[in-house]
C-alpha cells in the first residue's frame, strides 16, 4: 500500500515536474514569418489574405494566444511581416531573411502563385516547411518535396473541374459544341488553361476548342482580343486571369456591347465585391464563375462562422480599402490550420508540424470546405462549384450554383441574353 | 481582325501620344527625366475616380480641374526640385534617382490612402452604346478618350507653335544657356512646361480607367515603361514626336495582341531596343527635335 502510494507520488510529480519544465521551455511567442503585397500587380490578391491572417492572430492573441500542445499552454503569435510589393526578387531576399534571421518558427508565404513559387526552393533548401497560403500552381507540389503544405485553395489543375465537366456532359445538349479559351499567362491562370484542355480533351464529348491563347498577366486591354475571339464563333468562352484582367476583359466586353452566349471567368466569384464595383451588377450578369467559400457557408468546425466573419471583417476593416472575399477567408482560413496543427504537433520541429498538418487532412472542417491534402502537400478537399451570377434586384448579384447537380440551386441562363 | 486591329490600334496610339507627351515636354525642355510621371498620370486616374464617386462628376468635366490643379502644382514642385538638379553636374542622372524617390513616395501616399484595390468608372459615362466606324465597333469610351487625347495634342502644337510662351518653350528646348544670354526667363518658362507636363500626364489619367480598364496606386512603373517607348520611338525631346510614336506603339500593340498574343508585353522593349539599334534619334529625329 505505501509502496503503490509513493509510486503514485512519485509518477504524480515526474508528470508535473515534467510538464512545468516544458511550460518553462515555451517560447514566450510563436513568430509566424509572412510577405504581404501592398502595392504592385498583387496587392489586390495579396492584402485580403493577409488582412485575414491578421484578423486571426489578433483574435487568439486576444483570447491568450494559440494552444500549442508542445508546451501544454497557449502561446501569443507575433507576425512577422514584410511587404515585399509584388517583387518575386524581393520577396525571395525576404523569404530568406524570415528564416536566417529572424528564425521565425513558421514561414507563410506570400499570397498567390507567383510570390509563391520563390518561396518553394528557398524553404526546400533551409528544410523549412512552407504554409503554402494560396499558391496553387501544380508544379510546387511534388513527391520529393516534404516542405509544402496548401492550406486554403485546392490546386491549380483541379480548380476548372466542374466548368470542364459542365461544359463536356451538360454542354452538348444545351447547344455548346465551340469552346474558346482564353488566359493569363502566369502559373495560377496557365495551369487552370492546362487543365481545362486536358479535362475537355479526355472527355470524349462532342465539343471542340477553338481559340486557345495566353495573353500576358499585366494586359489591360481586351477589344482586340475579344473582336478575334468573336470571330471563330463560340458557343463558350472561358476567361482565365487575375483581378485586373477580369476587370478589364468584362469591362471591354460591355463597352464594346459583345456578348458571348457563355462566359466564364475566375474573379467575378472570388472577389465578387471588387468586380461589382468595378464592372457593375449589369456586366457580371450571367457571367459563370466558382462559386467561393465566402458565399457558401460550409458550417466550419473551428473558427467563426461565414457571418460572424464577415462581421468581425467589416468591424475591423471598416474603411473598405481592402474588400471581403473568397481571398479574406482564405487568410483566415491559413490561421485556423496552423491553430489545429499547433494544437496537436509533438514539437515545433518542421517535420512534425508537417506531420501534424497532413494528421487534419480529411477531418477538418473551415470556411473554405473540407481541408485535405494529397501525399504531395497539394489541397484537394476545397472544391470550387460552377455558379452563375444574377441579378439580386437591387445594385448587386448573387450567385445560382448550376454544376454539380447535387449542389445546384438553380438552371443555368443559355444563352446569355 | 486587321482593319480593326489597325483602327483600335490608331485610337490607342492617340492615347498612348498623350500618355508620353508630359514625359518629353519635360525632358526637351529640362533634360531631366521625370520617373514619376507614370505616378501623376495614376494621380489624375485616382481624381476623376473621387470626383466621380463623390460628386458625380464627368470625366470630360474633371480633366479641367485636373488639368489646372497639376499645372498648378507643377510651380512649386519645379521651383522645389529643378533648379537645384539643374545646378548639378549631370542633372540627368541625378533626376532619375529624385523623381524614382517621389515616384515612391507617391505610390506609397496614395496606397495608404485609397488602398490597393482596382478603382474604375462606368464606360457609359462618356456615352452609350459602341460606335461603328468603317464596319468595326468600338468602345465610345475609347473613341471619346482617343479625341480627348488629339485635342490635349493639339493645345500642346498650339501652344508651342503659335504663343509667344511657346516660342520661349522652344528657346529653351533649342540652347538653355543661349536663352538665358537673351534674357529669356528659363526658370518661369520652365515652370510653365512642368505644369503643363504634369496636367498632361493627369489628363492621361482621367482616361485611363476607360482604356487600361482600372487603376491601381501600382500602376506608374508600367505606365513609365510605356512612356518611354513612345518617347523614345517618337523623338526623346521632341514632344510631337510622342504623337508618332503614340500611334506606332497603339498600332504595334494591338497588332501583337493579335497575332502574338502571349508576347504582346515584350512589346516596349523590342520597340526600345529596335529604334536604338536602326535609329537611335527616333523617328522624328533630328529636325524637330532643334525646333
Amino acid at each position: 500500500m505505501i509502496r503503490n502510494l509513493a509510486f503514485g507520488v512519485f509518477v504524480g510529480s515526474f508528470v508535473a515536474i515534467t510538464c512545468a519544465a516544458r511550460a518553462a521551455d515555451a517560447p514566450a511567442e510563436i513568430k509566424l514569418g509572412t510577405l504581404y503585397a501592398s502595392s504592385g500587380n498583387f496587392a489586390s490578391i495579396s492584402m485580403p489574405v493577409h488582412y485575414g491572417l491578421k484578423l486571426w492572430a489578433e483574435a487568439k492573441n486576444a483570447e491568450g494566444g494559440v494552444f500549442v500542445k508542445a508546451f501544454n499552454k497557449k502561446i501569443p503569435v507575433k507576425l512577422v511581416e514584410y511587404d515585399d510589393q509584388s517583387n518575386t526578387a524581393t520577396a525571395a531576399t525576404l523569404y530568406n531573411q524570415l528564416i536566417t534571421q529572424d528564425k521565425v518558427d513558421i514561414l507563410i508565404s506570400d499570397s498567390g502563385s507567383v510570390l509563391t513559387s520563390v518561396a518553394v526552393p528557398i524553404a526546400r533548401d533551409h528544410k523549412m516547411l512552407l504554409i503554402d497560403q494560396t499558391g496553387t500552381g501544380a508544379n510546387f507540389f511534388t513527391k520529393d518535396n516534404p516542405y509544402i503544405a496548401l492550406m486554403s485553395d485546392p490546386v491549380s489543375s483541379i480548380w476548372p473541374k466542374y466548368v470542364a465537366d459542365f461544359l463536356t456532359k451538360d454542354g452538348p445538349a444545351l447547344g455548346i459544341k465551340r469552346i474558346a479559351i482564353l488566359y493569363s499567362t502566369n502559373d495560377f491562370t496557365g495551369t487552370q488553361a492546362t487543365a481545362v484542355r486536358t479535362f475537355i480533351k479526355a472527355s470524349g464529348a462532342p465539343v471542340e476548342i477553338v481559340y486557345d491563347q495566353g495573353v500576358p498577366t499585366n494586359t489591360t486591354s481586351y477589344n482586340v482580343t475579344i473582336n478575334n475571339i468573336m470571330a471563330v464563333n463560340p458557343d463558350a468562352v472561358v476567361e482565365l486571369g487575375y483581378p485586373n484582367n477580369d476587370i478589364s476583359f468584362l469591362r471591354n466586353l460591355q463597352d464594346s456591347g459583345t456578348k458571348f452566349k457563355w462566359l466564364f471567368a475566375i474573379y467575378p466569384g472570388l472577389e465578387t465585391e471588387l468586380l461589382v464595383k468595378n464592372v457593375g451588377a449589369k456586366g457580371l450578369e450571367h457571367v459563370f464563375s466558382y462559386v467561393p467559400s465566402s458565399a457558401i457557408e460550409y458550417k466550419p468546425e473551428l473558427g467563426m462562422s461565414l457571418a460572424d466573419f464577415h462581421a468581425a471583417w467589416e468591424k475591423k476593416y471598416a474603411d473598405a480599402k481592402v474588400e471581403f472575399g473568397f481571398n479574406s477567408v482564405a487568410g483566415y482560413t491559413t490561421g485556423l490550420v496552423l491553430e489545429a496543427a499547433l494544437g496537436a504537433a509533438a514539437s515545433l520541429d518542421q517535420l512534425e508540424l508537417r506531420k501534424a498538418i497532413f494528421g487534419l487532412s480529411g477531418k477538418l472542417k473551415t470556411l473554405d470546405g473540407t481541408f485535405e491534402l494529397d501525399e504531395m502537400g497539394a489541397q484537394i478537399g476545397e472544391i470550387t462549384p460552377l455558379g452563375q451570377l444574377e441579378s439580386d434586384g437591387k445594385d448587386g448579384v448573387k450567385f445560382v450554383v448550376v454544376y454539380p447537380h447535387d449542389m445546384a440551386t438553380g438552371k443555368p441562363v443559355y444563352p446569355a441574353k | 481582325m486587321l482593319e480593326y486591329a489597325l483602327l483600335a490600334g490608331l485610337l490607342f496610339g492617340l492615347y498612348y501620344s498623350l500618355v508620353g507627351l508630359g514625359l518629353n515636354l519635360i525632358f526637351g525642355v529640362m533634360r531631366i527625366v521625370n520617373l514619376a510621371h507614370g505616378d501623376f498620370l495614376m494621380l489624375g486616374a485616382f481624381a476623376a475616380f473621387w470626383l466621380f464617386n463623390l460628386f458625380g462628376t464627368n470625366p470630360l468635366v474633371s480633366v479641367l480641374a485636373v488639368l489646372a490643379v497639376f499645372a498648378l502644382l507643377g510651380l512649386p514642385l519645379y521651383y522645389l526640385f529643378v533648379p537645384r538638379l539643374l545646378a548639378a553636374k549631370d542633372p540627368e542622372m541625378l533626376s532619375i534617382i529624385l523623381f524614382f524617390g517621389l515616384s515612391q513616395v507617391i505610390e506609397a501616399l496614395t496606397t495608404i490612402a485609397f488602398g490597393t484595390s482596382e478603382r474604375s468608372i462606368p464606360g457609359n459615362v462618356l456615352g452609350s452604346g459602341p460606335v461603328r466606324f468603317l464596319g468595326q465597333s468600338f468602345p465610345i469610351a475609347w473613341v471619346v478618350s482617343g479625341m480627348a487625347s488629339g485635342l490635349a495634342v493639339l493645345g500642346v502644337y498650339l501652344y508651342l507653335y503659335r504663343t509667344r510662351l511657346g516660342y520661349l518653350t522652344r528657346a529653351v528646348m533649342v540652347h538653355r544657356e543661349e536663352a538665358v544670354a537673351t534674357g529669356i526667363d528659363v526658370h518661369r518658362v520652365s515652370a510653365i512646361a512642368f505644369g503643363v507636363g504634369l496636367a498632361l500626364a493627369a489628363t492621361a489619367g482621367v482616361f485611363a480607367p476607360f482604356m487600361l480598364g482600372s487603376v491601381t496606386p501600382a500602376m506608374g512603373v508600367d505606365i513609365n515603361i510605356t512612356s518611354f517607348a513612345v518617347i523614345v520611338v517618337g523623338s526623346l525631346g521632341n514632344p510631337l514626336g510622342s504623337v508618332l510614336g503614340g500611334i506606332v506603339y497603339g498600332i504595334s500593340l494591338m497588332f501583337m495582341q493579335s497575332y502574338f498574343s502571349s508576347w504582346a508585353n515584350l512589346l516596349p522593349y523590342l520597340l526600345l531596343i529596335g529604334i536604338l539599334l536602326v535609329r537611335p534619334s527616333g523617328l522624328l529625329g533630328r529636325q524637330v527635335r532643334r525646333a
